[in-house]
């Protein structure tokens, strides 16, 4: 094969649909220009989601690197159909629900020695903030899928149907499920004594 | 558990999401004291203004690399992923090539064995009988067409068509 056929085949592979797009498509596919600016708008809070869901800010930032990585590489994500930063950053949000589900399911191997030492002190050190003093400990207490959802609703301000999008689980069920996480953690934070901030 | 959701609960959400709540619950008394007495509220008031502090402070505290790093760590994973691409047809038709040879050579031993290998009978004897008498008006090479020899020429034909077949199959592919 000629070097040029092989250019060729390599540019349809790196950007496929090129020459079809136009019919499904209402924008170009995301070029790196438009990803810096969707990647600065969004990377903030998908860390954030990561951080405190997971409790590891190093985890966090593996997974959020990873994530955005696979919504580049994935060929029918909203960035390569050209929809829009809304649901682009929606279908972000369920790579890295998916990538931090698969790491919760990953055997744990990592022994003690290999955690480093400011892990322990964002977690416990004095200088934590307020509100993660409040909450962290509470969300510590709940379930690795209410904090996600408890998450997307109440700091991403999501709805039903967007949370079902993004976990995968059935759009009926997070009424349901989102009820009982919200009742749940309000008793802990009740319990902490942060119901006076109301 | 009863899922009793506040007919209000909707008025009190956008409130909050909006930041507009503890002005709006200065403003409005009628609708602090709905969130006070209902438990469905109040448990929403205090859940999403947790979480949406949490969220203002991670978002200042989360240090984010560059986008460029991440663009062209894609670009390179997907540059691997087309190459890996592009090679499946040539594995796929050397695949293909060797199954044919291996039909093709245990059909051939299997048709000689049925006949008694009668020209791997004859080949000493035809070198041999031919060995004095030269090269060339011997009629060695007549023999060898005229006995099991044209066999061996059978299976270099063979094996020369798998290969072509190999050959086509692999451009076949290319092309899809």
């Amino acid at each position: 094969m000629s070097l040029t056929a092989w250019e060729s085949a390599l540019s349809n592979v790196l950007a496929p649909g090129a020459n079809t797009a136009g019919a499904q498509a209402s924008s170009p596919p995301m070029d790196d220009q438009a990803f810096a600016g969707f990647y600065e708008r969004s990377a903030r809070s998908l860390w954030a989601y990561l951080a405190r869901t997971s409790g590891d800010p190093a985890l966090a930032e593996d997974l959020m690197q990873e994530s955005y990585v696979r919504f580049l590489c994935a060929p029918h994500s909203p960035s390569q159909l050209g929809e829009g930063e809304v649901p682009a950053r929606r279908y972000l949000f369920r790579i890295a629900t998916n990538l931090l589900r698969d790491h919760w399911r990953r055997p744990r191997t990592a022994s003690i020695e290999e955690i480093p030492e400011d892990f322990f002190a964002q977690t416990g050190g004095s200088a934590q903030a307020d509100s993660q003093m409040t909450l962290g400990p509470a969300l510590k207490q709940m379930r690795p899928r209410e904090r996600q959802l408890l998450w997307l609703a109440y700091a991403e301000g999501y709805s039903h149907r967007e949370i079902a999008e993004v976990t995968g689980l059935a759009s009926a069920s997070i009424r349901l499920l989102l009820f009982r996480a919200r009742r749940k953690i309000a008793r802990l934070l009740r319990d902490a004594g942060n119901g006076r901030k109301l | 558990m009863m899922l009793r959701a506040c007919p209000r609960e909707k008025e009190v959400k956008e409130l909050v999401e909006r930041g507009q709540w503890p002005v709006a619950a200065a403003t409005a008394p009628e609708l602090r004291a709905h969130v006070d007495g209902c438990r469905s509220c109040g448990d929403l008031v205090l859940v999403a203004m947790a979480f949406q502090n949490a969220r203002a402070e991670a978002v200042g505290e989360a240090k984010v690399g560059s986008a460029g790093a991440l663009w062209w760590r894609a670009q390179l994973r997907l540059r691997n992923a087309a190459v890996e691409r592009l090679g499946r047809p040539i594995l796929g038709a050397q695949i293909f090539a060797l199954a044919v040879n291996l039909l093709l050579v245990v059909g051939l031993v299997v048709w000689q064995a049925r006949h008694g290998l009668t020209w791997f009978a004859q080949l000493p004897l035809t070198a041999s009988f031919h060995l004095d008498s030269g090269w060339l008006d011997s009629g060695w090479f007549d023999s060898l067409l005229s006995s099991g020899w044209s066999s061996l020429v059978l299976i270099f034909a063979a094996a020369t068509l798998a290969l072509l077949s190999g050959v086509v199959v692999y451009l076949a592919a290319e092309k899809q």
